[in-house]
């Protein structure tokens, strides 16, 4: 059901000839603006992970120790946010150029788990670790609870990171052989280029 | 005529022969996961440089001194400089060719010096004398900027890549409406959109997508018009806004300079792989 969505997406604004691209087409094909797009997602990286990185060691007691919590939140994060609101219109628009190379992809698949858990990890902080936040805001080195919420933020970014690089590799394309995990993971049954068993082949 | 291999043509059999021998062919099979490492250290030099810059600038961690935020932010700089050249060196020795024939290679390294200069030269000494600039911060700053220079300069002739040079337009319009405020920020972001609608009206009514021929002198036109416009609306907040800015109005432009200097070293270098 997914997929028909996502084949949907790739077909929206096809003309009626056989060769008129749609208009995902079109934009995979640009000389210039998917590049551009790519690049700004990636560059954003400096602002969103760096900040994000930052307000994270304050947590962990590793950094800014002598500036309070709340300065840092009230200061840093607004510029998080920036750089989150940039990766996630960049990140759609990128997803719409290849929606279903992105579909089939076990990277990409993965990136969007960790996403999920870095934003349940933003929602547990913000409604249970942050409510006594005005008794531990000054201490360099904030509560248990603090520092692992802030563990979780890095480890669940540096994959989500990972994961994102990851997807220009074509390692696990579908219809090459792969291992039966990666073309259930992949659904590459329903894919344009089929699931290639390996453990089949070698038979 | 400004790739590597133009400026140093004696070197093709060494680097020919570097992913050949420890450490590029120790590091080839991994490729993907030094660029992790890579990335992640160019986030950590965004998140750092970010902060110490705009606090010389007089926003983000005001309540600070310039000194203090100096402090917080040096382990972490230092440890995403570390990682960045030695990722980056691990990297290179493994895709050597490609970065020899590559002119925004020699962008990138430029502006890797430059943006070395203008951060441990500048803004750090700048940030430790709570904002002022002293006689040697602002020799380095000469030194800085001029390379700065240059490496714009070989960014936009080199073929196919100096579209790149969207990220910094991109990077410094951000920045500036970060900075702006109530009725400058209002006027400043009527005029990028117009500059927007104008770009589009470009492409798509005065000329057809694909009329590269018109559209090339077109788009660098426009590129000049925004810079043009971001900078004016930088050079007023720079005479005039920011809380307790700490230093002059010299130290303010050159932290402008400080994080776009990164932002243009990163774009070049995603470039490379776009040529």
């Amino acid at each position: 059901m997914v997929r028909d969505f996502v084949v949907w997406l790739a077909s929206l604004g096809k003309g009626s000839g056989e060769y008129d691209p749609s208009w995902s087409e079109m934009l995979a094909s640009t000389l210039n603006v998917w590049g551009l797009l790519e690049g700004t997602h990636v560059l954003s990286l400096m602002l969103f992970a760096g900040t994000i990185f930052l307000v994270d060691f304050r947590l962990l007691g590793i950094g800014f120790r002598n500036t309070p919590v709340s300065v840092i939140s009230e200061r840093v994060l607004p510029l998080t946010v920036a750089g989150f609101i940039l990766m996630v219109l960049t990140g759609v628009a990128l997803f719409y150029a290849k929606p279903l190379v992105y579909y089939h992809n076990i990277w990409f698949r993965l990136k969007l788990v960790f996403l999920v858990i870095a934003a349940v990890n933003i929602f547990v902080f913000h409604v249970r670790v942050q409510r006594d936040r005005a008794v531990w805001d000054t201490a360099p080195r904030p509560p248990a609870k603090a520092r692992i919420s802030a563990l979780v933020s890095i480890v669940a970014w540096i994959t989500v990171i990972t994961f994102g690089r990851f997807i220009a590799y074509d390692w696990y394309e579908c219809g090459k052989p792969l291992p039966h995990w990666a073309n259930v993971i992949q659904e590459c049954a329903t894919s344009e280029y089929g699931a290639i068993d390996l453990s089949e082949m070698a038979r | 005529m400004i790739a590597p291999q133009d400026v140093f043509p004696q070197i093709a059999d060494w680097v020919a022969n570097l992913d050949d021998v420890f450490p590029g062919s120790w590091v080839k099979p991994y490729f993907a996961q030094w660029e992790v490492v890579h990335l992640l250290s160019l986030a950590l030099i965004g998140g750092t440089t970010l902060l110490l810059n705009l606090r010389l600038i007089g926003f983000g961690l005001s309540d600070e001194p310039p000194s203090a935020v100096r402090r917080a932010v040096l382990p972490w700089l230092n440890l995403g400089v570390a990682g960045i050249l030695v990722t980056g060196v691990l990297i290179g020795t493994s895709n050597p060719e490609r970065l020899y024939t590559s002119e925004a290679f020699t962008a990138k390294m430029l502006g890797l010096a430059a943006a070395l200069v203008l951060t441990y030269g500048v803004s750090l000494p700048a940030a430790r004398a709570e904002g002022r600039l002293s006689r040697g911060a602002g020799l380095w700053a000469a030194v800085g900027l001029a390379i700065f220079g240059l490496s714009l300069g070989v960014f936009a002739v080199a073929k196919l890549v100096n579209p790149g040079l969207w990220h910094l337009v991109i990077a410094a319009a951000l920045l500036v409406l970060f900075v702006t405020r109530r009725r400058m920020r209002i006027i400043y972001l009527l005029g990028l959109v117009g500059l927007m609608a104008t770009q589009v009206a470009i492409h798509h009514v005065i000329y057809r997508p694909d009329d590269y021929a018109n559209l090339d002198p077109a788009n660098k036109a426009m590129i000049g018009i925004y810079l043009a416009w971001i900078l004016a609306a930088a050079a007023i907040q720079i005479v005039r806004g920011g809380r307790d800015p700490g230093g002059g109005p010299a130290v303010k432009a050159l932290a402008y300079a400080g994080i776009l200097v990164w932002v243009v070293t990163a774009a070049a270098g995603r470039w490379i792989a776009f040529a």
